[in-house]
């Protein structure tokens, strides 16, 4: 089970490492903010409470910069 | 989970100061409504105004200019836009190109103008001159003449800027600690100063939160600069900002009750604290000024240009 991860520069197969593994996890994992990132499921917008499935292409965005 | 508008259960928003769910269409739909309010409660356009957009390239410029086009499609407005080059290499290019490309899809005149030409300097060169000021100095006060000369060169009845919910609420914050009663004064959806050559200023997404732009312009599609400046440092502003998203993350209403506490004390806090300058002309440029130089003419005395 696993999702392909696209973010900058990253592109990477990841694991899943549960079945309810969402985007936010994710998010807390990397250390990223929801606040300032937005995310896409197999190319659509999607919010954060979003289940990660199997194959998935997740996309996260940075929209917010400091400065 | 389903849109709370629609009902269709693509959501791609959960706006956690209502508890609305929304999907991409009435996400875009709730912003423009949003923005087209503001600009009608604060009056801040009148019919067959000109109005300049400072566009930058990044989300909140380019969404200025998304909306305020609806105006201009039903001939309310015309609109133009100015882009500012300060010479900032590896970062500025890409904006200015990204606003070309915006104003030649929607067939507006558009201006370049850059530090260098108009100064004789880049930022990246003062930035390496000892004893400098700090680059948001130098960049905010030569951008703001830039884009009030532009203004008059255009013709422009009005200049809109794409200062979001965030920046007011940190705008309020930073003054209000800072003991700065006369910047206190000056905040607001409309500024209009006593002399006649600044074009008055508009703030049409000034009730939109920075997120919700963000995901607006990707959702639209629309191109712009995610980038961060190479000089943005960890200023005070960025201090209050991690402040209040911090406070936001427990109160998600408290950026827009901030706000709407200032606008309640604005009206006394100007009748009772905003000072009267003397308009004069700066002896160099003869730009309004209440001093004897202005402050983009001091800097540049400064630095020996």
């Amino acid at each position: 089970m696993s999702f392909l991860l696209k973010y900058k520069q990253i592109e990477e197969e990841r694991e899943i490492p549960d079945e309810n593994y969402t985007i936010k996890d994710l998010l807390d994992e990397m250390e990223l903010s929801p606040q300032t990132m937005v995310s896409k499921q197999n190319g659509e917008l999607v919010i954060e409470d979003t289940v990660i499935e199997d194959g998935d292409e997740i996309q996260l965005v940075q929209i917010i910069y400091g400065g | 989970m389903q849109c709370s508008k629609c009902g269709n259960p693509k959501v791609i928003y959960k706006r956690e100061q209502s508890g609305q769910i929304l999907c991409k269409e009435c996400f875009i739909e709730s912003i423009e409504k949003k923005v087209i309010k503001t600009i009608k409660k604060e009056k801040l356009l009148d019919k067959g105004d000109k109005v300049l957009v400072a566009l930058s390239g990044g989300k909140d410029s380019v969404t200025t200019l998304e909306i305020l086009n609806s105006f201009r499609k039903r001939h309310i407005i015309d609109i133009c836009a100015v882009t500012v080059d300060e010479g900032i290499a590896n970062y500025r290019q890409a904006g200015v190109d990204i606003a070309t490309r915006h104003a030649e899809r929607l067939g507006i005149e558009h201006k370049v103008v850059s530090l260098k030409e108009d100064y004789g300097i880049t930022l990246d060169e003062i930035m390496q001159r000892e004893n400098h000021k700090g680059s948001c100095t130098y960049c905010g006060v030569f951008r703001r003449t830039i884009i009030n000369k532009a203004a008059r060169e255009m013709g422009a009845t009005k200049i809109a800027t794409g200062h979001n919910l965030d920046d007011e609420v940190q705008a309020i914050m930073m003054n209000y600690l800072e003991g700065n009663t006369d910047n206190l004064t000056k905040l607001g959806a409309k500024t209009e100063s006593k002399a006649d050559e600044f074009t008055v200023k508009i703030k049409p997404l000034r009730e939109i939160p920075e997120r919700e732009i963000g995901l607006y312009v990707v959702a639209k599609e629309l191109e712009v600069h995610f980038d961060s400046c190479p000089y943005a440092m960890q200023s005070f502003r960025g201090e209050i900002s991690d402040v209040m998203n911090q406070l936001a993350e427990k109160h998600p209403t408290i950026k827009y009750s901030t706000l709407r506490g200032y606008e309640k004390i604005k009206k006394i806090l100007k009748d009772e604290m905003q000072k009267d300058y003397a308009h004069g002309r700066c002896k160099r440029c003869g730009e309004p000024s209440s001093n004897e130089l202005c402050k983009a003419c001091s800097f540049l005395e400064e630095l020996g240009l």
